[in-house]
């Protein structure tokens, strides 16, 4: 049975890339558009790696981020993050959240800035999920 | 249930020449007290992707207005992000009244901001109907900024020393309410009630004096419960027509910020009769937070 990655992304071109290039490579691709749908697709349908933007309506990136990794079922649940954010400002943020009271986190499974190839984002997701 | 008057969420309307990252900065000071996300709304007015002759819709243009406004988001979100904020975004194509009512209302904002320019009126980036539709149709407040006028940089702490203008409405007592809340950002407010001069005619000097002393008392029950929370406030009575003598105010206690309630009245009837909060949100030359009364 293929595999299932669940794309959250407010940006309908960024998510119909993504669909594409997944099934193109045999996974089944899963679609929310921000991070409360997100999150429910999670509970729902158990996806085996997820895709993530940071900047979204509703709820970011940043908060679902450190939803998945601060929870003992889904805290080994892969995460890339895909986003124009750039990588130095998303690890400060879960830093300055963490000291703010949180649970440390560890950095996500990969980190691809927007926009990205198909080849380096297949790449990636091959990596994790062999 | 009722959520506490905190402003934890505030939305950002911005079209970037007239509501920039000077003026979110001054806000952030409403960190002290409980705000932790901020929403950020671009909204790309219709006409300028709309259908023309001969080119039909402009996708082009309007992906292109769309990335320049995504490119600005992203550098000021990372920064906003690194402070441990949470930051969301609208980038959408409409009319910009029923883009940010339908905004606030999907992320359960409590505060909107919208700028406004001192340019002439025909220059201005949002017209006044605009903001007076806004401010009309928002179940929250509403926070007019404005720029120094002397060299059209953001007031740096809007929210140090308010004038809040009350007349005993639904919309300025929630307005009290809202800034007990702020107890960590408020330095002193000063609370005002205007008495309108037709009242004080033909009367004599006992009644003028009455009038004057029920006003001041109500000011006073209000300032004590400010002061219980730990903010100091002042009490005055200004005679007059109330839209000048809120402005008058203001430079006598050299506020940062005017907060009055907004009417409930339809659009046609503020039209018609005129209305000072609609004249403060206009015409002041300070940042305006207008409160409307509990619509629920």
């Amino acid at each position: 049975m293929s595999k299932k990655v669940l794309v959250v992304d407010d940006d309908p071109d960024v998510r119909l890339f993504t669909v594409t290039v997944l099934e193109q490579h045999g996974y089944t691709p899963l679609e929310a558009t921000n991070g409360e749908e997100g999150k429910q697709m999670i509970k729902d349908a158990a996806p085996d790696l997820v895709i993530l933007d940071v900047l979204m309506p509703r709820e970011s990136g940043v908060r679902l981020y450190r939803e998945i990794k601060t929870d003992k079922k889904l805290r080994d649940l892969p995460v890339v993050i895909l986003s124009g954010i750039a990588e130095k400002s998303f690890l400060r943020s879960q830093k300055a959240l963490t000291e703010f009271g949180g649970e440390p986190v560890p950095e996500p499974e990969c980190y691809l800035e927007k926009p990205v190839e198909a080849e380096d984002l297949i790449q990636a997701i091959q990596k994790i999920l062999g | 249930m009722q959520r506490a008057m905190n402003i934890q969420k505030l939305l950002f309307v911005t079209k970037f020449e007239e509501l920039g990252f000077d003026a979110l900065q001054a806000l952030l000071g409403l960190r002290k007290a409980a705000l932790n996300h901020v929403v950020f709304v671009n909204v790309i007015e219709r006409d300028k992707v709309a259908m023309r002759r001969g080119t039909g819709y402009q996708k082009t243009e309007e992906v292109r207005l769309r990335e320049l406004a995504n490119i600005r988001f992203i550098d000021w979100a990372e920064t906003l992000f690194e402070q441990g904020m949470e930051v969301g975004v609208y980038i959408v194509v409409g009319t910009l009244v029923s883009q940010v009512i339908e905004a606030a209302k999907k992320e359960d904002a409590d505060l909107i901001v919208i700028g406004k320019s001192h340019k002439p009126m025909l220059e201005q980036f949002y017209s006044g109907s605009d903001v007076t539709e806004i401010i009309r149709r928002a179940s929250i407040p509403v926070l007019v900024y404005k720029p120094v006028p002397e060299n059209n940089t953001a007031l740096e702490h809007p929210f140090e020393r308010p004038l809040l203008a009350t007349d005993n409405s639904a919309g300025s007592l929630r307005a009290v309410e809202y800034f007990k809340g702020l107890n960590a950002v408020v330095e002193e407010i000063h609370l005002l009630t205007v008495v309108d001069e037709k009242a004080l005619k033909g009367g004599s000097s006992m009644s003028i004096q009455k009038s004057r002393k029920e006003a001041r008392q109500r000011l006073e029950q209000i300032c004590e419960e400010l002061e219980s929370v730990g903010i100091h406030a002042r009490a005055h009575v200004y005679v007059g027509q109330p839209f000048e003598q809120i402005e008058r105010a203001a430079r006598d206690c050299q506020a940062t910020l005017i907060v009055a309630g907004s009417s409930a009245k339809a659009a046609w009837a503020e039209r018609w009769i005129g209305s000072v909060p609609r004249a403060i949100a206009e015409k002041s030359v300070y940042p305006t937070m207008l409160v409307p009364p509990d619509k629920s």
